[in-house]
């Protein structure tokens, strides 16, 4: 994957994004109880960790998680920025009885 | 190798100015269908239109200048891109019913009309993300949920969320001030 900007590689947010759903999602089952609590976990978890990354940028943490059923779902974005200093990751994951996607969307501060 | 490294460097640089490149990634979940034809798939397309490699060595950095502007002059006008939000997606759903060819060039095409009209408001020095999401109405169940980390002073986001008989959409547009 092509690095955002300044060492900043979209590569090290998409492994910890991944770890962080990973460590709240793996093993369970789809659950409408716990869900909303899950979902917050790994938004905090994983802005926690591309903060501690330290590179001079703002994030967006968006994650959508659907349970496995007959039924389709899309998503798309669209953004109006620098394409030379903004950029954005996602991770997919899924397991016997949802899917999550994870959006990251990195915007360079000009220091 | 040099040949193609200047024409690069050409191209990104007429790239350079904060501009409408649209990077499109969408990903579709394709279930079991009712027929049985598909079985559980999940197949995820990703376009993006990246202008081209990021050199960074070989790239001229722009020196801007201090506008020793402190915030934003104009804030984003979360109300109004409400309104825009609810006239795109009511009039393009409307009378819509969940097809996943249509719902997948639909959301594209979504995405893209609400960024080209938040863009006609003209607000200077705000960068835009619009996310779309469209799904099919049935009793399954699906949470989406956002954090951000940003400057809660200048930057903003504002969402609708659309039904009818047959789909959902929802509508997120984050606006983000440069400093």
């Amino acid at each position: 994957h092509i690095a955002f900007h300044r060492g900043c590689t979209s590569l090290q947010s998409h492994q910890q994004c991944m770890s962080c759903v990973d460590g709240v999602l793996g093993g369970e089952d789809y659950n409408h109880d716990n869900i909303n609590q899950w979902t917050a976990n790994i938004v905090e978890q994983s802005l926690t960790h591309l903060v501690k990354l330290g590179k001079a940028y703002k994030y967006i943490v968006t994650c959508a998680v659907v349970q496995k059923s007959a039924y389709g779902f899309h998503t798309a974005s669209s953004c109006f920025w620098d394409t030379t200093a903004d950029g954005t990751c996602t991770v997919r994951w899924e397991n016997r009885t949802m899917n999550c996607v994870v959006n990251v969307f990195a915007i360079a501060i000009v220091l | 190798m040099m040949m193609s490294d200047i024409a690069k460097d050409r191209a990104a640089r007429s790239w350079k100015k904060r501009g409408s490149v649209s990077s499109l990634s969408s990903h579709e979940f394709q279930r079991r269908e009712i027929h049985g034809r598909t079985k559980d798939s999940v197949s995820t397309v990703s376009y993006m239109d990246e202008p081209s490699q990021r050199d960074d060595v070989s790239r001229l950095t722009v020196q801007m200048e201090n506008t020793y502007q402190l915030g934003p002059p104009k804030h984003f006008p979360v109300v109004t891109v409400n309104h825009i939000l609810k006239d795109v997606l009511t009039n393009y759903l409307q009378e819509e019913e969940y097809e996943p060819e249509l719902c997948r060039q639909m959301t594209k095409t979504i995405a893209e009309v609400i960024k080209a009209q938040v863009k006609d408001l003209v607000i200077p020095r705000y960068k835009l993300i619009v996310i779309v999401h469209i799904g099919q109405l049935n009793s399954q169940s699906i949470l989406i949920g956002s954090r951000c980390l940003w400057d809660p002073k200048s930057d903003t986001f504002s969402s609708y969320v659309f039904r009818n008989s047959s789909l959902f959409a929802l509508a997120d547009v984050y606006a983000v001030y440069l400093e």
